[in-house]
């Protein structure tokens, strides 16, 4: 099957150089299209051997499978521009943050009667193949499509369907994750450097610390609680240091960014299904771009006085 | 099937078989560096859980510390650091030419052991090494240094076993406290956050093994990036933050919390903890009080070990290690 991706940004290269590590398709096989070609992730894609393009619509007619990997205020801009050519064996899965199978299923059925999609929320470690995966599946995805889509996902980290009411939490929770872990690699290193240490290898053992209990966590039945009494030796250094961390509220930050990203998720999604995208959030530059591509009219993508209209129920697209 | 590549043909010893040394041997075995037939532990308590694990696993078990100074060529000395001084007078007198001593104690100095051990022998070979828990699924961080008389080779065979079961790294040994602050208590803080994180998917609505499954693999993904890349953390930090997005939302609300100071706090905590304990250790006494009676009883039952007048606390104010007066304070039976 032929992959591709809509949006050419840090998701399309990381999930790229994820699958093509995995060797579970070849890059001839993926396209990926963007207007803006100066993105840095653009040449990464390019060197890796995928077919960019700065037309959609021809991403579009090369995939099977075509993963919306753009930042959530411009899917519908995008399903605007692509709904007309989508055909009955396209399987449009969103990784968009916070855009339900609703929405998009509502607009792209203005094209078509049985829109195939899927949502999933993934995170960028799937550069590695170690990343964190859950799809949802929408009301005309067959089972062959959930198992196609594990299948990608599974072969760059840990991947699971879920109810699509839990994606939100999953976003907070292993999409917004790794920003987490970053920034507490940064903050050990600056304690082993505080200590002593040179700084390239305060960050080498920060992390492997880190990799080496999450492995543990993982292939272990025991609670994390468990785990973390296992090291505290008495009167040690561990437990003096754990002391430190649970007088200043640790565990309630993290608890506190989990919440913050999934209240930020779905406000995003409240924003969007209000159905009104300002001209103020595209780039004349980007919109005109979109415009020259063959085969998009001003009425296809929706651009109207007031503000661009999204998942309008007026069916305005005329091929030229 | 698992490939046996023994590249140690040498035989390994175990003073003390609690976590660390079960987790040692468990990744070790799982490594194929060296046959579970060529390792030894012992404990004077047979009750810790982790000696039925070691069993298990095919290690020979003995009661006996002497025991297994006799079958070992490298010698992990596996037991907390206010029991090390009392574990050299005990095995002082059998240490040969062969034996490579690593002694994994947190804050127990290379010079502490080489002054104690010259009491017996010329030129004992010490190395000092500290580790940490994640070696038992091969993912370990440790860092060692090298004592006087031990020689390049004692080096590469130290490194050749720790590198099967994670990073190995020669230091210089005044980093040691600083790395044990970091990675040596490092998996506890990952454990710690792990266990919040998955309480706030929980909140959020998550199941439970749901969340603790997706914040494990999140921390691991990230990990497993950084290391894999040349970027600052703070780069991919960055590449992770789309603009007015939900993640940059998260990091503000830790960033208010004041969550990277806690975390160099942690660090900073561990590594003066370890100082203190070393001070502590260099005071050269050890309270009767820190040793159980049964503990010292079942030591003393050991074939060669015996106690010269009062080292058991009766006439003198403590169990004297250390001892610079000449003389060990255990001598060995005729």
């Amino acid at each position: 099957m032929s992959v591709g991706f809509i949006g050419a940004g840090q998701l399309a290269h990381a999930l790229v150089r994820g699958f093509t590590a995995a060797g579970v398709i070849a890059t001839h096989r993926i396209t990926a299209s963007s207007p803006d070609t100066d993105l840095p992730t653009v040449q990464g894609l390019r060197k890796l051997g995928v077919n960019f393009t700065t037309s959609n619509k021809e991403t579009v007619s090369q995939s099977d499978i075509l993963f919306l990997a753009v930042k959530p205020h411009i899917i519908p801009f995008v399903l605007d521009e692509i709904g007309p050519d989508i055909e009955d064996r396209h399987l449009i899965v969103s990784c968009a943050a916070g855009v339900t199978i609703g929405s998009i299923e509502k607009k792209l059925q203005q094209y078509r009667p049985n829109p195939k999609v899927m949502r999933c929320m993934t995170n960028t470690p799937v550069v590695v193949r170690e990343g964190a995966t859950v799809y949802a599946t929408g009301t005309h995805a067959e089972v062959e499509d959930g198992r196609l889509l594990e299948q990608l996902m599974g072969s760059v980290g840990y991947c699971t369907e879920v109810e699509e009411d839990l994606i939100d939490a999953v976003t907070g929770l292993s999409g917004s994750g790794p920003a987490y872990a970053f920034t507490a690699v940064d903050a050990l290193a600056d304690g082993g450097v505080k200590m002593g240490l040179p700084r390239r290898l305060a960050i080498h053992l920060g992390a492997q610390a880190m990799l080496g209990a999450a492995k543990m966590l993982l292939d272990s039945d025991q609670h994390p609680g468990q785990l973390k009494d296992n090291v505290c030796s008495p009167g040690g250094a561990t437990i003096h240091a754990l002391h430190v961390m649970e007088s200043g509220g640790f565990r309630s930050l993290l608890i506190n960014a989990v919440e913050a990203s999934c209240v930020r998720t779905k406000e995003l999604q409240f924003l969007a299904d209000q159905e009104k995208i300002s001209p103020a959030a595209i780039k004349k530059t980007t919109l005109d771009q979109v415009m020259q591509q063959p085969g998009v009219t001003a009425g296809a993508v929706g651009v109207r006085s007031q503000g661009i209209s999204m998942f309008s129920s007026n069916p305005r697209t005329k091929k030229k």
